[in-house]
């Protein structure tokens, strides 16, 4: 797959279609009640904010000159109550429309994060992750306008506008098909501008996620950036993704605005046809008083319909992150559960490998034909070149990535036939690149079993030789470390790393690389009790300190994707091949001093 | 205030622009009042004064009217826009300058989901105001002010009269005002947060899905995305009980106008006439109110953003620049004389003295956690000393200019960063003007270049943050090609070889030995065969120096570095020794 980075464009693979909407629709309806019962009372209130001018226009055309100050005062009162059942009603509106909006764009964003879970390693691995994450954090709060206030506005104006013309069809029918000459004109421009409009949004949406991704990265990769003096290239490099970021806003919005014009000038122009025509068809079909309550409505009929245009805007706008959200959650995950996968029951720990082929990508092979077999219990090591593809096979006993043929079998089961969690609960992984996440110590190791005890953790720490360096700590497994942190070294990010993978308790450990930033005093130590640690427990050793890997039941020299030799340490050493050769390197780098 | 005043600081570079277009508010404003006018007149005069005459030129006037008032509008809209981009502009641009200049010690307490949410979502907020609250602010103020003079002008008492329920306005204005604020801080907060949790899925989602911790993460997720949604339903609580009495509150005006004025025009103190024109102004007064409580809200939320994003620009870097930058001295000598460090909990480092001369290599040897790192992170200057100097090119390192300072020296730090581009990017990080021949010569010293020429993309197959889809082995040496291809001055390698296999290792300790002519070379590592023909090693406990010499030197002393070496040699095979 081609590797997206922060200055590339993200291609869109699906085009939006009303689907999308209907999509969106879907998480609006469970509030559906909610939403009909807000437009009433809003309905309501619109009732009661009408009454008020004609309550001034009493007052003005009667009770005062009438001098009739109790009928002034009753009138008062009446706008009183009008305000405060006007005010009960906002008071509602406000929060319906809150709890919607937040409710529907909470359902979202938790979709699309659950949904994430699901995708596999490459879909992480060929974009920068400040593009992953303006997706579920900045383009889902995008929609939160559209969400509250667009959707019970368009009810509403929807409804008046069906009413005022309603009232302008029974002054006059023909009157009214001319008040209305403007729609198609209206609907001209706006087809005429949506591509326009389309495509700016797009493209905005498409700067923003690119914006997002360089300052991700750079926030991430500054110590290195720091260290190699790039700080002012950095800066021209954000200063031309900002500029590209500010540039698609300006042009996006000089589309958005167009709409507000047009229709101010079409709705002018129409009430200009009706004056014109109104007034030649006085005593000729109208009478004086219809024409003049005819243009007063004609005036009222334009603004719910600037209204709606409004909101067509702000689809277009939302439906530039729309179409990117979805088109997250369309994103099949490349390993998922057969349909009839069953649970992985408790393993013995036996893992066969046969005739394994697979390569990242479909063009290239990065292991051929594999096959071993590890009976319970046992330790493989796996040693070769850098590259050769050791942590390749250890990534497909989790099933991190599906083999192209051959099979992989754990106690007689092929992994493909179980489901995924109950495979990768009973493996403890430890993983070449150990992550930290913010929080205690303690809460990190905790993260192998959620359930621990604070003694199980310790006891687990102690068993890796973690303990000592934890207790050092001022807060001990209570101090709070994060993902970049100096407050752990790498060698004591690998030890929390591996005592995370232990307190799992797997009966498959994998290991890898797991001691190559540890000194090799704690490495001894952590061997001494490696013995015990992997008891009962198959395990998987990737390493270069040969010290590490002589005692293991069977040993596997890989290169090019191949297991070239197999056997133990001593056999491979009788062998005298690529195995021996690499230990006598070893002896010989000794022997050159 | 303090937030308004900075942000005024941006803005007031457009402030002729934005009188400009504060100028063309208040004229479309004036002309809005046109066509209902014209429409008025239409009705009284052509319609039933049946002067037919006048129906052509007053809807030429409103026709005209409206396209100049649209026209001008699309055109403030636009000036507007332009100038809250400019003015976010610059501020994105100080705050990722900002960035770029902060400290290790910022970067290691600050989680980055926290300052995506400044760099973001704050903004945002930002970007609102500018673009928005502002011109409608300065609208309705001046809307308000225009009718209150117009009032007055026509009757005082009745205006006084009116005027007597803003004070009341004003009480809750101000309550919204107190109370909405730490609503929209805690809002932004927890949409920190939510970037955080976010953010750390994505990064560890190795870890998440090794462990199969899928449900932990969303429940974890669901705890911050719910409180995401309770924070802003907090907020609108608020919203809900000041903003319908401020809109009532409005509504009230026109009720005190109506009955004062009614009872006045009754008493002989006032025309009909009069009444009437008060009526016709009082949307006047009543719309700005209206929007007052929705201003206030945006303005808060604006005070909470521009807060946290001035405390940002504010944050300052504990490394201060030296100013030293002289090219043609020595920058290969260094010298550590009694240095002490501690990151706050505890010394780091206690009383570290050593001198390394061009051309030499110090290894330093130690437990994980003993100080190492951090002691070439001083080198850089990362961090500073607590106590002692280190004096690079016979100069204090607080003295160097900081980028003269780094530009000598290579690093390449243990915990390997790739950024997502091409290999060839990556390896030209620290020298972006390098050409390819020279990108694929570092590579070849780094032993890299092999197997990057036989991926199906070479040179140009881009990798991502982490470096992922390499091996730990292939990104150390990629690392390596990007600190060998500054050709610094000092070479820095820490734990570099860890997960390179020992063939390699030999073959880039040789092309190191090699290339070293006036380099000084530091070296962290674990295995003996990468330490072992340094100059100087240094063995490191707890942050101290315990023993220092050479490889034959430490052997004979018969301690800490004597058990390493037992422990990696010592049980040697018996049957290989012998087919030797």
């Amino acid at each position: 797959m081609a590797r997206n980075k922060f200055n590339v464009d993200e291609e869109l693979e699906t085009p939006f279609s009303i689907a999308h909407l209907k999509r969106l629709l879907v998480y609006v309806k469970p509030y559906k009640t909610k939403i009909m019962i807000t437009v009433l009372i809003m309905l309501a209130a619109s009732g009661a904010n009408l009454i008020g001018p004609y309550l001034i226009k009493q007052a003005i055309d009667k009770e005062i000159p009438g001098k009739n100050i109790e009928g002034l005062a009753a009138l008062s009162g009446i706008y009183l109550v009008a305000l405060t059942v006007t005010g009960i009603c906002m008071k509602f509106r406000i929060r319906m429309m809150s709890q919607i909006g937040h409710s529907v764009i909470k359902n979202i964003r938790r979709d699309l994060f659950t949904h994430l879970q699901k995708l596999s390693f490459s879909f992480f691995d060929s974009r920068p992750h400040g593009k992953i994450l303006v997706r579920v954090v900045n383009y889902v709060n995008s929609l939160s306008d559209l969400l509250s206030n667009g959707l019970i506005n368009l009810i509403t104006d929807l409804f008046s506008l069906l009413v005022i013309i309603g009232f302008m069809f029974s002054i006059n029918a023909k009157l009214t098909l001319f008040a209305m000459a403007g729609f198609p004109i209206l609907a001209l421009i706006i087809f005429l501008i949506k591509n326009a409009q389309r495509k700016a949004w797009q493209n905005l949406s498409n700067k923003q996620s690119n914006l997002n991704a360089y300052i991700h990265e750079s926030i991430n990769g500054i110590k290195v950036t720091q260290a190699f003096v790039r700080e002012e290239e950095n800066k021209k490099i954000f200063h031309g993704v900002s500029n590209g970021y500010k540039t698609s806003w300006l042009k996006a919005v000089r589309v958005h605005f167009l709409l507000w014009p047009a229709i101010e000038n079409i709705s002018v122009l129409t009430v200009t046809l009706i004056y014109v025509l109104g007034v030649g068809m006085i005593g000729n079909g109208i009478t004086v008083g219809a024409l003049v309550a005819f243009v007063g409505y004609i005036w009222m009929f334009w603004t719910p319909l600037a209204n709606i245009g409004n909101f067509y805007n702000a689809i277009i706008n939302a439906s530039a992150y729309l179409e990117r959200i979805f088109e997250m959650m369309d994103e099949k995950p490349e390993i998922s559960d057969r349909p009839n996968a069953k649970e992985l029951p408790i393993i013995k720990g036996k893992v066969e490998f046969d005739n394994v082929v697979f390569g990242y990508e479909t063009t290239t092979r990065n292991l051929n034909q594999i096959s071993f077999k590890a009976n319970p219990g046992e330790s493989i090591a796996i040693v070769g070149p850098t590259g050769a593809g050791k942590t390749t096979i250890v990534s497909l006993l989790s099933r991190f990535y599906d083999i192209g043929s051959g099979e992989i079998r754990i106690d007689d089961m092929n992994i493909e036939t179980v489901t995924i969690s109950s495979l990768r609960k009973q493996m403890g992984v430890m993983l070449q690149d150990p992550f930290i996440f913010s929080g205690t110590i303690i809460d990190n190791i905790r993260y192998g079993r959620l359930d621990a005890s604070d003694e199980e953790v310790i006891a687990a720490a102690k068993a890796v030789q973690a303990h000592p360096f934890i207790s050092q700590l001022k807060q001990g497994y209570y101090t709070e470390v994060n993902e970049r942190g100096s407050v752990l070294s790498n060698g004591q990010r690998q030890l929390i790393s591996f005592a995370r993978a232990l307190l799992a308790d797997p009966k498959i450990l994998i290991l890898d690389e797991a001691t190559s930033s540890i000194d090799t005093e704690t490495e001894l130590a952590l061997q001494k009790g490696l013995e015990t640690l992997l008891a009962g427990r198959t395990s998987f050793i990737i390493a270069h300190r040969l010290s590490t890997i002589q005692n293991a039941s069977k040993i596997l020299y890989i290169d090019k994707g191949m297991i070239l030799e197999e056997g133990t340490h001593d056999e491979l050493i009788r062998l005298r091949g690529l195995y021996w050769k690499l230990y006598s390197s070893y002896y010989s780098s000794l022997r050159a001093i | 205030m303090q937030s308004l005043r900075w942000a005024w600081g941006y803005i007031r570079k457009y402030k002729m622009r934005m009188f400009f277009g504060l100028a063309l508010v208040l004229l479309v404003s004036t002309l809005n009042m046109a066509n209902p006018y014209l429409a008025g007149r239409i009705v009284d005069d052509v319609i039933y004064g049946n002067n037919r005459s006048l129906l052509w030129p007053m809807l030429g006037l409103m026709v005209g009217c409206t396209v100049i008032r649209t026209i001008v509008r699309y055109g403030y809209q636009l000036m507007f826009e332009n100038i809250s981009q400019n003015v976010i502009f610059k501020m994105r641009e100080n705050l990722f300058e900002r960035l770029m200049g902060l400290d290790f010690s910022f970067y290691d307490r600050t989680k980055t989901g926290d300052i995506m949410a400044r760099m973001t979502g704050d903004m945002e907020a930002i970007r609102h105001f500018t673009a928005w609250t502002i011109y409608m602010i300065v609208e309705n103020v001046t809307i308000f002010i225009f009718a209150v003079t117009f009032m007055f002008s026509i009757h005082v008492p009745l205006t006084l009269a009116i005027l007597v329920v803003t004070p009341i306005i004003g009480f809750f204005a101000f309550r919204l005002s107190n109370d909405v604020k730490p609503t929209f801080t805690e809002i932004r907060n927890q949409f920190a947060k939510l970037n955080s949790v976010v953010q750390e899925n994505i990064s560890g989602n190795r870890v998440v899905k090794a462990f199969a911790k899928e449900n932990y993460e969303i429940e974890k997720f669901s705890n911050e995305n719910e409180t995401f949604r309770a924070r802003n339903l907090q907020s609108a609580r608020i919203w809900e009980k000041y903003l319908p009495v401020l809109d009532s509150l409005a509504g009230v005006l026109t009720v005190v106008m109506i009955l004062t004025g009614g009872i006045m025009v009754i008493n002989g103190s006032l025309t009909i006439g009069e009444l009437v024109m008060f009526n016709s102004l009082i949307w006047a007064l009543n719309n700005p109110i209206r929007s007052a409580g929705w201003l206030i809200n945006d303005v808060q939320r604006f005070i909470a953003s521009a807060e946290k994003v001035e405390e940002l620009l504010l944050t300052k870097s504990q490394i201060i620049n030296g100013n030293h930058q002289n090219v043609q001295e020595k920058q290969a000598d260094i010298e550590f004389d009694h240095v002490y460090f501690s990151y706050g909990n505890g010394p780091a480092l206690e009383d570290i003295s050593f001198t390394a001369k061009p051309g030499q290599t110090i290894a330093i040897i130690g437990p994980t956690g003993s100080g190492k790192s951090t002691l070439v992170h001083l080198l850089n200057r990362f961090y500073d000393v607590t106590e002692g100097a280190i004096y690079v090119g016979g100069r204090n390192v607080k003295e160097w200019h900081l980028h003269q300072l780094r530009s000598s020296m290579g690093m390449v730090m243990q915990d390997i960063f790739l950024f997502s581009d091409t290999i060839e990017g990556n390896i030209a990080y620290g020298s972006p003007n390098a050409s390819i021949e020279a990108v694929q010569i570092a590579a070849g010293q780094a032993e890299a270049h092999e197997f990057i020429a036989s991926l199906p993309d070479g040179y140009d197959t881009i990798v991502g943050e982490r470096g992922v889809g390499l091996s730990g082995g292939q990104k150390q040496r990629i690392a390596l090609a990007r600190a060998l291809l500054k050709n610094p001055k000092v070479l820095i390698l820490d734990d570099t070889t860890s997960s390179v296999d020992m063939e390699t290792e030999e073959r880039i300790q040789k092309t190191l030995n090699s290339i070293q002519e006036g380099k000084t070379c530091f070296i962290i590592a674990h295995r003996i065969s990468s330490v072992k023909e340094a100059d100087l090693i240094l063995v490191l406990n707890n942050g101290r120096i315990i023993e220092r010499g050479t490889h034959d030197q430490l052997l004979m002393q018969r301690g800490y570095y004597y058990n390493v070496f037992q422990n990696q040699y010592g049980n040697f095979d018996i049957h290989l020794m012998a087919g030797m």
